[in-house]
């Protein structure tokens, strides 16, 4: 990474008048390929940005953003009085930070296994049988939980038969973190190396050659050569992570809110569902998810402002 | 419009409210609390003129408080008469929405939707939609004002409308069927009064009644006769909850995968009189109004299932709360009593059980009660309505009525045969003197043109299931002897929308009681916070209602 921002020092020229129009010509296709997803992303994510507005509003399906009254911050007092609000902000954190520390190095040290195998065939089986679980759905995917570990389930009915004492997870809310983020672990770990894998192919043979060479064994070469080689590519993959801290899974909570109870499973985007969307509460709903955004904005910037000082890209070049 | 609104706020007496209104000018904010008085009611209903094709097999019951069963029939006549004379449409296209609970059928070489648009004479663009998100649906079509021309809703997705606005949005029926006016259309005139009832919001007919009887009740407790039967159990011998809760013992089997009990907490309101959706205020024997959450029934209710769910005799998976599998474990002898709707128990259901077990038989539970007196309240008439869109003028208006006319055409009729089943020898072959689908015929008719409007429902064969008609007939005869109706029955009140979101956490409550994550004595906490929040303020709401406009008793 560093050798690549050395030899591209161009882009960094702070002369920008000369530069700006022969860079325009030279980037000609590439920008035109990029309006699609621009647009797509004014379409659909700034757009709708403006349905914020009901949450300064009494919004009313009858009556529309037009005609509906403002009420300033009354939906926000509401909001911030309710202790539903803050149980659901707390169950978010905490499930975030569980996920933090016991997923986020997951597929990281699956990328490294995988890296290391040396047979091209193993190598693809193991892969494959990994990402599989990413294309289930959610339903799917806590049905396949349920039916074997569920209280009705085959490790639950194993036990019975021989007489062994029983335990129901997926109905317990005090174990509730850890099977989330079972789940999350066996739905998308594999999938997750897929960004590491990419990074790790980059880094060149011949520093490993090189470092063996010169006597450095297994872990050295791991710890001088690979960590550095993908540390940029973790720390940003931190920093859009902390972006999502407070994004935990819609449909997987909503799925099991039901069999573990609100206590446990309400996070910020059931609790705007539940008060918004089901009991037609919309104002309701925009404020917890504007709170939501906002709060998700303000950590991206931190985390963000953390990787320069530590020296890193980040989410952009300073 | 304006006008008439203005008149209704007064007559309300929510006079001071029409003065926002028209400081607000388009802003529909509030329409009033949606029922209607006496007087008006009865200028405004249909004349009725029953139309009795067929002398029932086994004919209906009368029971108490002017409730009676379904008539039943166990043979379609061989010559079906004709109702409708010549085409009742005029060549007009209408988009529809209904909900869809199960597969919807691909539109495309669809010989049932052909043949169905090609008798009515009119092209009715059919847009059935996933019944169980259909309440998440509507609000943005509302908002969006992208309503099809007809459009079907559940009451129990009214709630959440505000639904005394909601009607603004759909044309006024009251010139064309109230009084006389409906006789032009004699099959709607064989509708029962008490199902035009449930259509008036405002003062104003506005619906067209779908799947509606004469003792419409939300559901039931049923068992598997087969798996009492061979464990000498006599499901007569069951009348109170104790009795019920000893079969929790006798019947569970965990190690053979066998529990008594799925989610049985919402048919334990007949039992405990607490009410169920949609109906949810009593008024307790000192003449106070009380929600659902404030009976000391729905206590001892929650005392029962917790009970139950912490002896491990309720399905491990019904308190994993996954009601969508509930049918799948009955039929499968996982579970041996379950609670349902009384719909659970036609035709089709006795085919998926045999086909897993061929002993299956699936029965309901005589009503029971905890002091020998059971009772149990009845749902409004109709459960489902369907509504014209304003935007379309007075002809297109008559030419759907026309059309509904021809879609309720009462059982024994040709129509009725077209409008269910299709056509002959492509989606239905007659087997035994009644039509069964044929498998082309299962994947192409769908509830889609009943869900506009419906004649009575009769009891029939369905899939060649004699009988479960026979059966049904028999528990429905009995059940309607106990019938009462609850407070503000088929008043169509509309709650303040400020108060929608209030039940939630009660929801959520009784939810964790009754799985046992909670013990009871958390409940008392829960209500208090309920009253704050707004139930008191809600019950003033239907002090009001009840002092302007009665109970509906």
């Amino acid at each position: 990474m560093t050798a690549l921002r050395d030899a591209t020092p161009a882009l960094r020229t702070p002369d920008p008048k000369p530069v700006k129009k022969s860079r325009f010509r030279r980037d000609r296709s590439l920008l035109l390929m990029v309006i699609p997803a621009v647009l797509l992303l004014i379409v659909f994510n700034y757009v709708p940005m403006f349905g914020t507005a009901t949450a300064f509003q009494r919004y009313s399906i009858y009556a529309g953003f037009w005609h509906s009254p403002w009420s300033g911050l009354e939906t926000f007092r509401q909001l911030f009085s309710d202790p539903y609000f803050w149980s659901a902000l707390g169950n978010t954190l905490e499930l975030s930070l569980i996920q933090l520390i016991f997923y986020f190095p997951i597929p990281i040290a699956l990328a490294l296994l995988l890296h290391s195998i040396m047979s091209t065939k193993v190598r693809t089986i193991v892969q494959s049988v990994v990402y599989l679980p990413h294309f289930f759905s959610w339903v799917l995917a806590v049905t396949i939980f349920q039916q074997m570990l569920g209280g009705a389930g085959a490790l639950n009915q194993f036990l019975r038969q021989h007489d062994l004492g029983t335990f129901d997870v997926m109905t317990n809310p005090d174990t509730f973190a850890l099977l989330v983020t079972s789940q999350v672990i066996w739905k998308e770990a594999g999938w997750g190396i897929i960004v590491f894998l990419a990074a790790l192919a980059a880094i060149d043979t011949q520093l490993y050659e090189a470092a063996a060479a010169d006597g450095a064994g297994r872990w050295r070469r791991l710890w001088h050569i690979t960590l550095p080689g993908i540390r940029g590519v973790i720390v940003l993959m931190l920093v859009l992570r902390l972006g999502n801290v407070l994004t935990v899974g819609f449909e997987q909570m909503l799925i099991q809110r039901g069999a573990v109870g609100r206590d446990a499973a309400e996070v910020l985007d059931t609790y705007a569902y539940y008060y918004g969307v089901v009991n037609a509460n919309f104002s309701l709903g925009a404020a917890a998810s504007l709170f939501k955004g906002v709060l998700s904005l303000l950590f991206l910037l931190a985390a963000n402002k953390i990787a320069h000082l530590l020296g890193e890209d980040g989410l952009y070049r300073r | 419009m304006k006008l008439d609104r203005r008149q209704l706020l007064a007559l309300t007496g929510l006079g001071a409210a029409s003065t926002v209104l028209a400081a607000c000018g388009d802003a529909k904010t509030s329409s009033g609390p949606g029922t209607t008085t006496q007087d008006q009611l009865t200028k405004l209903l249909p004349a009725y003129a029953p139309n009795e094709l067929v002398k029932a097999d086994i004919p209906s019951v009368n029971g108490a408080n002017g409730f009676f069963s379904n008539p039943a029939f166990l043979k379609y006549p061989a010559n079906p008469v004709t109702t409708v004379n010549g085409v009742p449409g005029k060549g007009g296209s209408y988009t529809t929405m209904t909900p869809l609970w199960g597969a919807i059928p691909s539109a495309s070489g669809n010989a049932y939707y052909a043949e169905v648009n090609k008798v009515l004479g009119a092209t009715l663009k059919l847009q059935p939609a996933d019944g169980s998100n259909y309440d998440k649906v509507l609000p943005t079509l509302f908002a969006g004002d992208k309503l099809s021309d007809w459009v079907q809703i559940p009451s129990w997705n009214m709630g959440n409308l505000g639904f005394a606005d909601a009607v603004n949005k759909f044309a006024d029926l009251g010139p064309y069927l109230s009084g006389d006016a409906i006789k032009a259309y004699p099959n709607l005139a064989a509708i029962p009064t008490s199902a035009w009832q449930c259509c008036i919001w405002n003062g104003k007919l506005f619906g067209l009644p779908v799947y509606y009887s004469g003792a419409t009740i939300a559901g039931t407790l049923f068992h598997r006769k087969d798996i009492l039967a061979k464990e000498g159990i006599n499901p007569d011998d069951i009348k109170t909850p104790a009795d019920l809760a000893e079969l929790g013992k006798q019947l569970t089997s965990a190690a053979a995968g066998r529990w008594a009990f799925d989610d049985v907490f919402d048919s334990l309101g007949q039992i405990y009189k607490f009410p169920v959706d949609p109906n949810r205020w009593v008024i307790d024997e000192g003449g106070k109004i009380i929600h659902r959450y404030e009976t000391p029934g729905i206590l001892e209710a929650l005392e029962w299932y917790q009970t139950q769910a912490k002896a491990g005799h309720v399905h491990p998976d019904a308190l994993a709360d996954k009601k969508e599998d509930a049918k799948q474990r009955f039929w499968s002898g996982k579970v041996v009593v379950t609670g349902d709707g009384p719909g659970a128990w036609k035709g089709d259901d006795a085919k998926s059980g045999k086909a897993a077990n061929p002993s299956y038989d699936r029965q309901a539970f005589k009503l029971l009660s905890t002091d020998g007196k059971p009772q149990i309240w009845m749902n409004p008439s109709a459960g489902m309505y369907s509504f014209l869109n304003a935007k379309l003028s007075a002809d297109q208006i008559k030419e759907c009525l026309s059309i509904a006319n021809y879609l309720a055409a009462p059982y024994g009729s040709k129509e009725y045969l077209t409008v269910n089943f299709g056509v002959e020898g492509t989606d239905y072959t007659m087997v035994d003197g009644n039509p069964v689908l044929t498998e082309r015929g299962s994947k192409e008719v769908a509830t889609t043109y009943q869900f506009l409007i419906t004649p009575i429902s009769p009891t029939t064969v369905i899939a060649g299931q004699t009988q479960v008609v026979k059966d049904y007939a028999a528990w429905e005869a009995d059940m309607v002897k106990y019938a009462a109706k609850p407070a503000f029955y088929g008043m169509n009140v509309t709650e303040p929308a400020q108060y929608a979101s209030i039940n939630q956490p009660m929801v959520d409550l009784v939810k964790d009681i009754r799985y046992g994550r909670k013990p009871i004595s958390a409940y008392q906490e829960g209500l208090k916070t309920w009253k704050a929040q707004g139930g008191d303020q809600l019950r003033a709401f239907y002090e009001d209602i009840r002092s302007k406009y009665g109970t509906g008793q």
